[in-house]
């Protein structure tokens, strides 16, 4: 059966994690965001909501990440990070067919 | 300098421990009431109901009754409290609708003083133990005090009533006990593990010495200890009266059923939700003052069958600072989250609820951190963060059910935007205040609507913020505003709840100025994470205004209504500070929404426009972030919104073009 992930993913009974919004495939159970396209850019990016610079309260770099539909460029996840660590945020459902 | 290990400190390093093994260790030198398994089921499902819902509403009256007796507007009009009714072992059977964060380890405290104190000095009717050890539970940091009262019903103990509560100042470096330089504990306050405070019903005078001497508020702070003395007096009474209409057996039956039937339901609930995990993390920035570092806390969340498991393997270790939490942290941290997002349906009983639970976590990290770790800050640092990032796994979970993703919320405000004001008041007497304006914190977006603008906090469903009056009749301070801020909910498909900001100055002080301390994280990035496509919150904002010329346009006639409008030299706040305000001094504070949830570009542009009409979002967020465009009268483009928001899909792609290929 297709279990809903979230607002913009799906899984279908194979496995595969597919956009709900154009059906394309993103992933795998184990890694549903695997083939998304990921793009990093400064924070500010994410708009006004960004009151200052992080430069001017730590020396490491922050970064904006976003993982998108490869397709229909819908936003599957954001978040603003330090840039030298990788992802923590994952999930991964059981596969039932 | 590095932290030193305490030998027998270990002693003090608590863990749940089960009903059994308690009753092994307390063997003889107290009795403990006790039911059997055919007194639960003998109860009649009408009888439950009458007795459950008095359990609930002592915990209410207890709330009442402590806000009523306390003359500490963080406690009479801020809700930074909360009670609880345990059985005789601690397992918490009615957890109040106050600070539930506050309250989620009083069972660790009330279990570790049966333990350790039932044979010297022992445990007897009128007895109550203070406790303010987060490494033995009760609070998550040395200012929540815990007055723990057990109850004796014809010679036994029969259960345990505690009531905690945030005491403004029990000493430490800095005012408030918020020592922002700490490295460890002992630039804090003194951690005092269960004491008998109270003995044969009457304060001991040379215990209540020996915790008031520390603080710089000790007559507050002992009208406080007696409001706590009241709750669990008034408890005690409706308990009795309980006992003598039902019958011990009965009430205590029920108190079983109550702790099944929620472990029951949840379990229910559980296997109706998808098996699967979900791993997030959570950051704060700035350990102490001087510090530019950023510090992880790192949860998978795991469900198989009916069992939840929080793995936080990958945390970051214990730091020199002050925003490490013990395991009472880590512990108030999970409750409030599964309690709101789990358990709206199911009774608030944590002692049944955490029999589905599993908790993996390193001792010696930064939340559930060893002695003599700085911890002096743990509630809103550490045990926060712990809240943020169980908020966030959990509703990944309900998001993967089509009807439990109804009851999902995106993190609430990221962090607690702490500004503490010391000195001399208006009236001439000494005076520290935490100012709790951001309880009105942004709460998350849900998967169906948005997050409420200033609406809590999700690890205090009761709190409350003070009037903007209240606050300047207790304190040397005025008000040039209170005000909800534009684009700090996080954006989404459903936006966050906005958070807010305060500016003051000091006012009426003989002194002139007033002392601050600030601790407020969520600078150098946002805290308040988004799920699901949906962006963070703001970051936290606070500014110093130095040598304003307030006082020159209040003999205008004039009330500055812009940080533009007060001039002065601008300080940008770091995330811990401490400093003296003058009198023409402002200090700006500026708090955190909620996350939101799903794609920003998915909104409905005319739920765009009405937040820019509500100054919920800026003409400029409406622009850059969701896209949306409106023509020079100022009315929804629809046709325009279309065009950017296919644009802005290339451009934040990264696409080398942001024209839509034909």
């Amino acid at each position: 059966m297709t279990l809903h992930i979230d607002d913009n993913l799906e899984q279908r009974p194979d496995g595969t994690v597919v956009c709900r919004h154009c059906g394309t495939a993103i992933g795998i159970a184990a890694d549903p965001l695997r083939d998304a396209r990921v793009r990093e850019s400064e924070p500010e990016e994410a708009g006004p909501s960004v009151r200052a610079e992080s430069r001017h309260f730590t020396d490491r770099q922050v970064i904006l990440r976003q993982s998108i539909c490869p397709q229909c460029l819908t936003l599957l996840q954001a978040e603003i990070v330090p840039g030298d660590e990788l992802s923590f945020r994952t999930r991964s459902l059981a596969v039932r067919s | 300098m590095p932290t030193i290990p305490v030998a027998g400190s270990e002693e003090f390093a608590n863990a749940p421990v089960s009903p059994e093994e308690t009753r092994r260790i307390v063997g003889d030198a107290v009795r403990l009431h006790d039911v059997d398994q055919a007194a639960v089921d003998a109860v009649d499902p009408l009888t439950y109901e009458v007795i459950r819902h008095r359990l609930t509403s002592i915990t209410e009256e207890m709330g009442e009754a402590l806000k009523r007796m306390s003359g500490s507007v963080v406690v009479t009009d801020c809700n930074d409290f909360d009670a609880a009714i345990m059985d005789e072992t601690g397992d918490v059977v009615q957890v109040g609708l106050y600070n539930t964060e506050l309250a989620a380890s009083l069972d660790m405290a009330a279990n570790w003083t049966l333990r350790n104190r039932c044979r010297r000095p022992g445990i007897a009717p009128g007895d109550m133990f203070l406790c303010n050890d987060p490494w033995v539970g009760g609070g998550l940091h040395q200012n929540d005090v815990s007055l723990l009262a057990p109850l004796f019903i014809d010679g036994e103990l029969f259960c345990w009533t505690g009531a905690v509560a945030h005491q403004v100042d029990l000493g430490g470096v800095s005012p408030g006990s918020w020592s922002v330089g700490a490295t460890d504990v002992f630039w804090e306050s003194l951690p005092t593990p269960p004491v008998k405070m109270v003995e044969n019903g009457a304060i001991r005078d040379d215990i209540e010495d020996l915790y008031l001497r520390r603080s710089r508020v000790p007559k507050l702070v002992a009208l406080d200890l007696r409001a706590k003395l009241g709750a669990n007096n008034v408890a005690h009474e409706r308990l009795r009266a309980l006992c003598e209409k039902y019958g011990a057996v009965t009430v205590k039956a029920v108190m079983r059923r109550t702790m099944r039937d929620a472990e029951t339901r949840l379990r229910v609930k559980l296997r109706d939700l998808p098996d699967g995990s979900w791993t997030s993390v959570a950051h704060q920035d700035s350990a102490r003052a001087g510090d530019r570092g950023i510090y992880k806390i790192v949860l998978t969340l795991t469900k198989a069958g009916d069992r939840l498991t929080f793995d936080f393997t990958g945390t970051d270790p214990q730091v020199d600072g002050l925003i490490n939490c013990t395991l009472t942290g880590l512990r108030g941290g999970i409750m409030p989250v599964v309690l709101t997002m789990l358990c709206g349906d199911i009774p608030w009983a944590p002692g049944g609820i955490w029999r589905c639970i599993d908790v993996i976590s390193e001792p010696g990290t930064i939340n559930n951190c060893t002695f003599p770790a700085g911890i002096g800050k743990a509630s809103v640092a550490s045990g926060w963060a712990t809240t943020n990032v169980a908020t966030e796994c959990l509703a990944g979970l309900l998001d993967a059910h089509p009807e439990h993703r109804k009851r999902l919320m995106s993190v609430c405000c990221g962090t607690w935007d702490f500004a503490l004001l010391a000195g001399v008041d208006q009236r001439g007497g000494g005076f520290v205040t935490m100012l709790c304006d951001s309880m009105a914190g942004g709460l998350g977006a849900r998967s169906d609507s948005d997050g409420v603008d200033t609406g809590g906090l999700a690890c205090i469903p009761m709190g409350r913020v003070a009037d903007v009056e209240m606050n300047e009749f207790a304190f040397p301070m005025l008000y040039l505003w209170r005000r909800e801020e534009a684009d700090s909910g996080g954006p989404g498909r459903f936006r966050g709840g906005v958070g807010a900001s305060s500016c003051f100055i000091p006012y009426d002080s003989p002194l002139g100025g007033v002392h601050l301390v600030v601790s407020a994280p969520g600078k150098a990035l946002p805290l308040a994470a988004g799920i699901s496509g949906g962006l963070p919150a703001g970051t936290q904002y606070d500014v110093l205004l130095r040598g304003a010329s307030i006082r020159s346009a209040f003999a205008e006639g004039r009330i500055p209504a812009s940080l533009d409008e007060i001039g002065g030299d601008r300080e940008l706040v770091a995330a811990h500070h401490e400093t003296d305000l003058g009198p023409d001094d402002v200090y700006y504070t500026h708090w955190q929404g909620g996350g939101g949830y799903g794609d920003p570009l998915l909104r409905a542009p005319g739920a765009v426009a009405a937040d820019v009409l509500a100054h919920k979002v800026s003409v400029r967020g409406a622009e850059e972030v969701y896209g949306v465009t409106f023509d020079v009268r100022g009315r929804l483009d629809e046709e325009a919104t279309d065009r950017r928001r296919a644009a802005l899909r290339r451009r934040r792609a990264g696409l080398a073009t942001e024209e839509v290929p034909s």
